[in-house]
């Protein structure tokens, strides 16, 4: 009798049924989930944050790299267009100009093409361009201040040794900007996995998305919206010690609090 | 102590970045100017529907302005309590600021305007509670998460000495609180609130998916009544210009500020 009881009690939650019956245990109604076409959709919504996050991801380091050469320049003409872009992009919501590149500058696309069937681009790339770009500015300017504290005799030490401008930038500044902004550039990406949502705006089928559809039908705000904090959360904490992992990895020695004796 | 030193001694000058206010507001112009003597009619649509978005965008004033207000106290309070030596208001205090910091805007605001009742009953009165009091708080709670970590820091980057030197004056610890570490390390902390009230007042744009009449919103209903693609461009191109004239200024007086404060 025990033992029968203590296998229903650890196994239950593994069956959709088991599921559904334990959270009603503490109040939580997730009987949608026996409904097929929610469930898939639900379940569906996951995968695409999680593919809209592993694709930003690497854009937003991508451009923020390049952007971050482009800010450093010594040329005003790469320089200016670069400090443009980065204040315009920093001080104006990502929903706006998620907006403006979706409803404007995609429109004029299709009208360039001749219809919007003739458009490769969709909702989804928008939505990378957008929130990539974003996390481009904000990483670029993390990369900045990074390659602004490499200090000054390191590089006339790499310019002695007949390193140019761009090699130095290539293997002097960068690999220690990187460690610089390390911190800086997992907030931004924590910020990235937070602004993947506003692909709901435009109607991308992403966790938010796909839990809107269901709460409108069903009344289970609740239920669907402690998910989804513990959801984003799982995934910001995980990237947050990715973070630190790196950070102790890549330690410079002689810089930090314990090249200080601190 | 003197390593410390040397090595802020030998830290660059962090530089001031070229303002682009400028420079924007002549690319502004001059497309403006280009638009308007290309599509006179579109322009004219647009000057109708002005009040109606100034309109809109007062309302991203007022919900930024009292979302910062209000998470700034709740903020100062939950860290104060993340510093608590009694562990019942230290962890509650520490599990909020860590589920709210990470949770992205939007899902809260949709939180709030679909958790919270339309209206409150105290006593016998019915307090109407419309959506853009319900996106006040949506952007209230990540703003409080932001602001007790800011207070947090601040309160910790006092050296020990000073509260060890109230203490000896007589001082009680909240005292010590209210009248030694706050007004310094408020101080220390304006530049990170600035940024944080910066990124409230862009996050006010997504209370036009929960129906709020935002700037954002008002552009909607004017593309969709006006159905003309080039009025719809101006139009959302309005609000991103608007939306940089309100957030830009800020920033560029958290960066004035950061330098002076810089050590």
């Amino acid at each position: 009798m025990a033992d029968t009881l203590l296998a229903h009690i650890t196994l239950a939650p593994l069956t959709l049924d088991g599921v559904i019956a334990f959270a009603k245990g503490y109040g939580l109604n997730f009987s949608f989930l026996k409904s097929a076409y929610e469930r898939d959709m639900w379940l569906e919504g996951f995968r695409t944050t999680l593919v809209l996050i592993a694709v930003t991801i690497p854009v937003s380091l991508a451009g923020g790299i390049l952007l971050a050469g482009c800010l450093t320049a010594k040329s005003r003409l790469l320089s200016l267009p670069a400090r443009l872009f980065v204040e315009l992009t920093r001080n104006t919501p990502t929903l706006v100009q998620l907006v403006c590149a979706f409803l404007g500058l995609n429109m004029l696309i299709s009208d360039a093409l001749g219809g919007a069937g003739r458009n490769p681009f969709g909702a989804f790339f928008w939505v990378v361009t957008v929130v990539g770009l974003h996390g481009a500015a904000y990483h670029a300017e993390a990369l900045r201040a990074g390659i602004e504290a490499v200090p000054d005799t390191m590089r006339e030490a790499a310019r002695s040794l007949g390193f140019g401008r761009l090699e130095i930038l290539r293997w002097v500044e960068l690999p220690m900007a990187l460690r610089i902004a390390l911190p800086a550039i997992f907030n931004n990406l924590v910020n990235i996995v937070k602004l993947t949502t506003v692909a709901s705006a435009v109607a991308v089928g992403e966790i938010t998305y796909a839990s809107i559809m269901i709460w409108t039908q069903r009344d289970i705000v609740v239920e669907l919206m402690i998910v989804l904090l513990l959801f984003f959360s799982a995934i910001n904490l995980a990237l947050s010690q990715v973070g630190f992992w790196l950070e102790r990895r890549l330690r410079t020695p002689g810089l930090g609090p314990a090249g200080l004796g601190l | 102590m003197t390593a410390v030193r040397i090595a802020a001694a030998t830290l660059p000058a962090i530089p001031f970045p070229h303002p682009v206010g400028r420079p924007v507001a002549l690319c502004v112009a001059v497309v403006a100017a280009a638009w308007i003597a290309l599509r006179p009619q579109s322009a004219l649509a647009l000057l109708d529907w002005s009040p109606h978005l100034l309109q809109g965008f007062a309302m991203n004033v007022l919900i930024s302005a009292s979302a910062i207000a209000l998470g700034t106290l709740i903020g100062l309070i939950l860290g104060v309590l993340e510093l608590s030596s009694l562990r019942l208001l230290r962890l509650p205090a520490i599990t909020y600021v860590q589920i709210f910091r990470n949770a992205p805007h939007l899902v809260l605001i949709f939180a709030t305007t679909y958790a919270l009742p339309f209206e409150i009953a105290i006593g016998g009165w019915h307090v109407p509670f419309p959506d853009w009091l319900k996106a006040v708080v949506g952007l209230a709670v990540p703003a409080s998460a932001h602001i007790a970590e800011i207070a947090r820091g601040a309160i910790q980057s006092i050296p020990a000495a000073q509260w060890e030197a109230a203490g000896s004056l007589g001082f009680g610890r909240l005292q010590t609180l209210r009248w030694i570490i706050l007004p310094q390390g408020l101080r220390r902390s304006l530049p990170a609130w600035m940024n944080l009230y910066a990124s409230i007042a862009m996050g006010s744009a997504l209370a036009s998916l929960v129906g709020v009449g935002e700037l954002l919103h008002a552009a909607t209903d004017a593309s969709t009544a006006v159905r003309r693609t080039d009025f719809t461009i101006a139009v959302y191109l309005t609000v991103l210009v608007a939306f940089f004239a309100y957030c830009y200024p800020i920033s560029r007086l958290t960066q004035r500020l950061e330098r002076r404060f810089a050590v």
